[in-house]
């Protein structure tokens, strides 16, 4: 293990978390509030950590998928601890567990809260929570490949332990531009946002934050009441645009380089849009009756599908009180998930699409055992390889999955709150049915079910691997010859 | 603005290059440009291969079919600058560049090895617009041949279309050079420039006080007919074998066989494979081809390995040569010449006692990255006439032309040059000498620099900014 490298990007990435945590800062100066100390003091506790690793550059700068899972795995824990420091420090989540929990809530993109009264939070806290969504969505080892140059091709170890899909392509040969054209597609998307939610007279530091929830396809609401007490026209531009960041930002660079036919082709592209399609259809037939406005009804229908599938986890409308077959769809759809290659959580539709490629194409092989078969996937064969990943995946994702709900059960909730809880978090969504619904916070879990939940948010935002890799005792004790 | 720049890669200096093949040279070239700060994409059959690049090297990798129209699109032929086709197959290669050509308005450079070819390679290029074909083998032999002809220098790079050549040779015991310095020997090393010796691990660009030993290996550059008469001085030997013994009969061996044929040389090539040696016997009528296992003792030594002049080791199999080489350096005292295909284990090898080691693989990718320097020169023209990677690729010899006015008609001791870096010498209209301080540049020269910094590309790069 290369641990001097490993220190070295850990050290870049605190350096880069201090800057970010003075954002804050100047938002609670402009609203006068006392917070804004407490966001200074995070970001020079994070600098004064973060600069000496960083003031000599490693001289073996070589790493490999390991020290790349390594890496990113203890990045996005030391992002995490850093970032919940100043919500301790200005006593509004004084508990350290609370105060991670809704930290890494916020970087992973989930957007469950332990919060019953968000509205009492001040400015810069609000701000930041929804900051690190936005930090998030993306990845922020994304965000230090762009504008860090690394050595050789490496890298893209990095940027493969960070972003979501089963396989992560390049779109320009250079790493480095690679990062810096996702980030300029992301600042692009999330701007035409702000714009059009401040168009629909949304309040700036509303609209600044709802973009933040919606981009990284977090989800913290900055009301009690997340989305549904602004306008429809606000609604609806939230759920386009929480559809439009589950999709492969692949997608956008094809568009940008006008290749319309290919990035319309894209098979993944036309599942997700067609799951959209479907669940909202299915939820509307079932939650439309003749007393209420068809309008409204598509809208909440759309809304919550985008919300949910995406795993944003905004709401406009209590779904807990929903018919229990739209409650069903809900719950699947959480486990679907987004786009590979998007901002998005969950299993993600391409996997799912590889997996049921496979299954049918193990019956095949039962009705005919001596056929030969192979799986195609975006108009290419699939390789075994990313097809043995795909079910590594699930396998873990399930033993993953059940071992939390084990877990969570000790507390002794009902099934559905621990089952969706789990769900919820695991898939970087937010809210639940049950206790843990729309409506509802996560803060009445115990400290030990809080920390399983933080654990199942980085794991499910890391995608499984980079997070186990740290239980892995070979990565921390090795025996090493002295010099040979 | 640079950035952006960079990222929609409108920047000038930056090249679109494609290699096909990722093969050995491939991935020797894809880890050379990438390092040169180029865009690469590879495309190979095999999805094992372009991942093992692409995971390497900052590179993008395609699978599939080099010379498909399709693929080439996929690898983005349409804003290539350069498309390189090194795959195993020769027609593979010319058929890959010649719809290169016809997709995108890129430069295209095939490696061409069949030596059914070989004399038809001007009339390839010119026919199918192909911008370079390289013969690695064939480079390869001339390589051996130039070092057959003065077996005192360890190994001869030559610039200015023959005229001036670096090259690097060991001490002898007993040396007139030995013990005393550069400026006390000024006599003896008139008209060649020392322009590095290396000593154990150190090279150094040595200054006026410093002190030859015996066992150095030094570097120097001159015109060709003061080396002959520096050797002499010396007394390093100066006659061209009079014969050659090769083992294996592979493709550089055949074209190596033919130029020293030709050159009156008697040539014995020692070959395992019978039908390969029926075939070099109808080839090369001259040469003296026996069948059988060139590691085997008895047959080396039935062959004459002890009268033999020079020996040189080309089979495929590098532990092989090197185990030859290392057996012939101590049964006889002939001119060894190792092969080295693998570039890998450099060090290891470069601590062995060995006499001249020729690495093809280097041969091809020298050419072919001059090439790409000399391209993403803004004007396109080609201002590098020669790139070599020299004293373990810690430096590099280059022949430039002088076509900027900036660094014209001032004497160079007034100008601010880089350090580690030393004009070698200068040929002004076919008069080639070496400079000394008062000397200017002027325009239409080519001068040899030796530098330690990489990616010159053209005659201001010298100048320290």
């Amino acid at each position: 293990m290369n641990f001097r490298i490993i220190s070295y990007i850990l050290g870049w990435v605190l350096t880069i978390e201090s800057i970010f945590l003075i954002m804050p800062f100047f938002v609670g100066l402009y609203y006068g509030e006392s917070a804004a100390v407490s966001f200074l003091i995070g970001a020079l506790v994070a600098l004064v950590v973060g600069l000496p690793l960083i003031i000599k550059k490693p001289k073996n700068t070589v790493f490999f998928v390991k020290e790349g899972f390594v890496a990113v795995a203890l990045c996005w824990i030391a992002l995490s601890i850093f970032g919940a420091l100043p919500f301790v420090f200005s006593g509004e989540i004084p508990n350290f567990v609370d105060a991670l929990f809704e930290t890494v809530s916020g970087f992973t993109t989930t957007g469950s809260s332990i919060l019953s009264d968000v509205e009492a939070l001040s400015h810069a806290s609000i701000f930041w929570r929804s900051f690190t969504h936005w930090i998030g969505g993306m990845g922020v080892l994304v965000f230090l490949l762009a504008i860090l140059p690394l050595a050789g091709g490496s890298q893209m170890y990095l940027m493969r332990a960070e972003s979501p899909g089963p396989s992560v392509s390049k779109l320009v040969p250079k790493t480095q531009y690679t990062a810096l054209i996702l980030y300029g597609l992301y600042i692009v998307l999330s701007l035409i946002q702000l714009l059009l939610l401040i168009a629909g007279g949304m309040p700036m530091f509303d609209a600044v934050t709802t973009m933040f929830g919606t981009a990284g396809t977090g989800g913290f609401g900055i009301k009690n009441d997340s989305m549904a007490g602004y306008s429809p026209y606000i609604q609806w531009v939230v759920a386009i645009f929480m559809v439009l960041f589950g999709v492969n930002f692949n997608i956008y660079f094809l568009l940008m380089l006008r290749r319309f036919k290919q990035a319309f082709k894209n098979e993944e592209l036309r599942a997700y849009f067609g799951i959209v399609l479907a669940a909202t259809v299915l939820i509307f037939f079932n939650i439309h009756s003749g007393i209420t406005n068809a309008a409204d009804d598509i809208r909440h229908a759309f809304f919550q599908v985008a919300s949910i599938i995406t795993t944003t986890g905004y709401a406009t409308t209590d779904f807990d009180l929903w018919p229990a077959f739209s409650q069903v769809i809900l719950v699947l759809i959480m486990f679907i998930g987004a786009s590979a290659g998007s901002t998005g959580g969950g299993i993600k539709v391409s996997r799912i699409m590889i997996l049921a490629k496979r299954a049918k194409q193990e019956v095949q092989h039962y009705l005919h055992p001596k056929r030969v078969t192979k799986i195609h996937f975006e108009g290419k064969v699939l390789d075994s390889e990313v097809i043995h990943a795909t079910s590594a995946y699930l396998i873990t994702y399930v033993f993953i999955f059940v071992s939390s709900l084990l877990l969570i059960a000790i507390e002794g909730h009902d099934t559905t709150t621990c089952f969706t809880a789990v769900a919820a978090t695991l898939n970087n969504i937010g809210p639940g049915l049950s206790m843990v619904g729309p409506t509802q916070n996560f803060g009445f879990f115990n400290g030990f079910s809080k920390i399983v939940l933080i654990f199942d948010m980085l794991v499910g935002r890391l995608e499984l691997f980079p997070m186990l890799m740290l239980f892995n005792p070979r990565i921390w004790f090795y025996k090493r010859k002295k010099n040979i | 603005m640079s950035l952006i720049k960079k990222i929609t890669n409108s920047d000038r200096r930056v090249l679109n290059v494609i290699i096909v093949g990722c093969g050995n040279v491939g991935v020797t070239l894809a880890d050379r440009l990438s390092a040169e700060g180029h865009y690469i994409t590879v495309i190979d059959k095999s999805l094992d291969a372009v991942k093992n690049v692409s995971e390497t090297y900052d590179v993008m990798g395609v699978v599939g079919n080099g010379s498909s129209y399709r693929i080439l699109m996929e690898a983005g032929i349409e804003k290539a600058d350069l498309v390189i086709a090194v795959t195993d197959s020769d027609e593979l290669n010319l058929l890959c560049c010649t719809i290169a050509k016809k997709v995108g308005h890129c430069a295209a450079i095939a490696r061409v090895r069949t030596p059914d070819y070989a004399d038809e390679l001007p009339y390839l290029r010119s026919r199918l617009g192909i911008s370079m074909i390289i013969n690695p083998e064939l480079e390869a032999a001339r390589e051996i041949a130039r070092l057959l002809r003065l077996p005192g220098a360890i190994s001869i790079n030559s610039f200015a279309r023959g005229h001036v050549e670096m090259v690097k040779f060991k001490l002898p015991e007993k040396c007139s050079l030995c013990g005393k310095s550069i400026m006390q020997t000024h006599d003896i090393l008139n008209g060649v420039l020392v322009c590095g010796v290396e000593r154990g691990d150190d090279l150094t660009i040595p200054g006026g006080s410093f002190v030859f030993e015996a066992g150095d290996i030094v570097s120097f550059i001159a015109p060709v007919r003061n080396t002959q008469l520096f050797f002499k001085r010396i007394s390093v030997e100066t006659k061209a074998v009079s014969n050659a013994m090769i083992v294996g009969g592979g493709r550089i061996a055949y074209y190596l066989a033919k130029m020293l044929i030709d050159e009156g040389i008697d040539v014995k090539i020692i070959e395992y494979d019978e039908k390969r040696c029926s075939y070099l016997a109808e080839e090369l009528s001259d040469a003296m081809i026996f069948c059988g296992d060139g590691t085997n003792e008895n047959l080396l030594l039935e062959s004459g390995i002890r009268d033999t002049e020079s020996f040189i080791p080309l089979t495929n199999i590098d532990e092989e040569n090197i185990l030859l080489t290392l057996y012939a350096k101590k049964t006889t005292d002939a001119k060894v010449i190792t092969k080295i295909d693998r570039t890998n284990f450099r060090d290891v090898i470069a601590g062995l006692d060995m006499d001249s080691v020729v690495y093809p693989r280097y041969i091809t990718t020298e050419s072919i990255i001059a090439y790409a320097r000399a391209k993403h020169n803004s004007l396109g023209s080609s201002n590098i006439e020669t790139l070599y990677r020299v004293f373990d690729d810690r430096a590099e010899a280059i022949e430039l032309l002088v076509d900027q006015s900036e660094v014209a008609d001032t004497p160079l001791m007034k100008m601010h040059l880089k350090k580690d870096m030393l004009i070698a010498s200068i040929n002004r209209g076919g008069r080639v000498f070496i400079p000394s301080g008062n000397d200017c540049l002027m325009m239409g020269d080519t001068v040899i620099i030796v530098t330690k910094h990489t990616g010159f590309d053209e005659i201001s790069d010298i100048l320290a900014k």
